[in-house]
């Protein structure tokens, strides 16, 4: 049952023979692939957390982006809202004084139009004055009757 | 020779045959076997290995499970080089004494035409790959160490000298007789309780021997492992 012989040598040659086969054929290849797919996750986790970190910066990037234009917007229409502001009390302060221009004007040309009307009026009753005085002294006044005439043609005139 | 030697070489024959050539004995029987293992061990293990794939189909994810914990062992033992130097070393024993002796375990065909034995139930084979793990540690580890491969026979200090030695006989010694020892039990205990109880106690007993076959190709190629571990850590 214990009988040492040359099995012993043999299986020394079987098992070196069986080695190289083996670690040539079935375990490098083997070997070689496990370590390919090992680097190759690493590198495919490395490339996620590339991307995530890309992804991160340019969601950070277009925030920033979307806060100034946001910014910008709002000055935009406070500014808008300004100059609209500036415009309507300039053109409050320009027709006030163009209304109190055309009332100053409109005063005045009622005043000049009244100092005519008056001088018309004056002209006209000296004319017609004269033309009664004339009228009443062509014929007699001295009597009562040429006094009361007088004063009914002055009536006359006059209304 | 003892009752129980006589015993089982009536149950288990090695066919002895002297070879004029060699002027040596050889057991044929054994070296039919050592065929058999190897053959299946290159045809299952060469078209998974070599046909690997990045994304494995089971049988290689099998393959693969096996040979990263035995990586992992060689790793956590003898650091990322001893793995390197030693993977496909290690790898090619683990196999080989796995399907050797599972193989044993293979019924019988055609009455006693063809009788399936394990190779490892022959001491010769468990003592070869011992011995060869002996050489090769001292061969490896002088070449890495120099006489520094021989430092651990004066630790803790030069006295133990003579008990270190016993020590390392006793290893090749111990670590064959137990995969010998171990599988040629199964086989004969196998044999015995077909002869005794034909029925559920052998089926029990070849479920229990696959566990010990693996178990068996385990502890050696781990012992193999912790045997190296040194030659990595004395620098």
């Amino acid at each position: 049952m214990v009988d040492f012989d040359a099995t012993f040598f043999a299986q020394i040659v079987n098992f070196i023979i069986l080695l190289v086969i083996l670690g040539k054929f079935a375990f490098k290849p083997l070997m070689n692939m496990l370590d390919e797919r090992s680097n190759r996750i690493a590198n495919d986790l490395d490339s996620a957390e590339k991307t995530r970190v890309e992804a991160e910066e340019l969601k950070a990037q277009y925030s920033k982006q979307m806060e100034e234009a946001r910014n910008e917007a709002a000055a935009i229409v406070a500014k808008a809202t300004q100059n609209a502001q500036n415009i309507e009390a300039e053109a409050r302060t320009q027709a006030q004084a163009e209304k109190d221009q055309m009332i100053s004007a409109a005063k005045q040309n009622i005043e000049n139009e009244k100092q005519q009307a008056l001088a018309d009026v004056r002209k006209q009753v000296i004319t017609l004055a004269t033309e009664i005085a004339g009228k009443v002294v062509s014929q007699k006044l001295d009597s009562a009757e040429d006094q009361a005439l007088v004063a009914k043609t002055a009536d006359a005139v006059l209304n | 020779m003892g009752n129980a030697e006589q015993a089982s070489n009536e149950i288990i024959h090695y066919l002895p045959q002297y070879i004029d050539a060699l002027g040596m004995t050889v057991h044929m029987q054994t070296i039919y076997m050592i065929a058999f293992a190897d053959l299946i061990c290159v045809l299952v293990l060469v078209a998974l290995g070599s046909g690997a794939k990045l994304i494995p189909g089971r049988a290689q994810c099998m393959l693969e499970m096996l040979v990263e914990w035995l990586c992992g062992l060689m790793e956590g033992n003898m650091g990322k080089e001893g793995k390197k130097i030693f993977a496909s070393f290690l790898l090619t024993l683990f196999f080989f004494i796995f399907v050797s002796n599972e193989i044993g375990l293979l019924p019988q065909i055609g009455g006693h035409m063809v009788h399936f034995t394990s190779p490892t139930n022959d001491v010769n084979v468990a003592f070869s790959m011992a011995i060869m793990v002996m050489v090769v540690n001292y061969l490896v580890g002088i070449y890495r160490n120099g006489l520094g491969a021989f430092g651990h026979f004066f630790k803790p200090f030069a006295a133990m000298l003579p008990l270190n030695i016993v020590e390392e006989l006793a290893k090749p010694i111990t670590m064959s007789l137990r995969l010998f020892g171990n599988i040629l039990a199964g086989e004969i205990l196998l044999i015995i309780l077909y002869q005794m109880a034909p029925w559920v106690a052998p089926d029990a007993w070849v479920f229990f021997s696959l566990c010990v076959g693996f178990l068996q190709a385990f502890v050696f190629t781990m012992l193999t492992i912790v045997n190296f571990a040194p030659m990595f850590h004395e620098h």
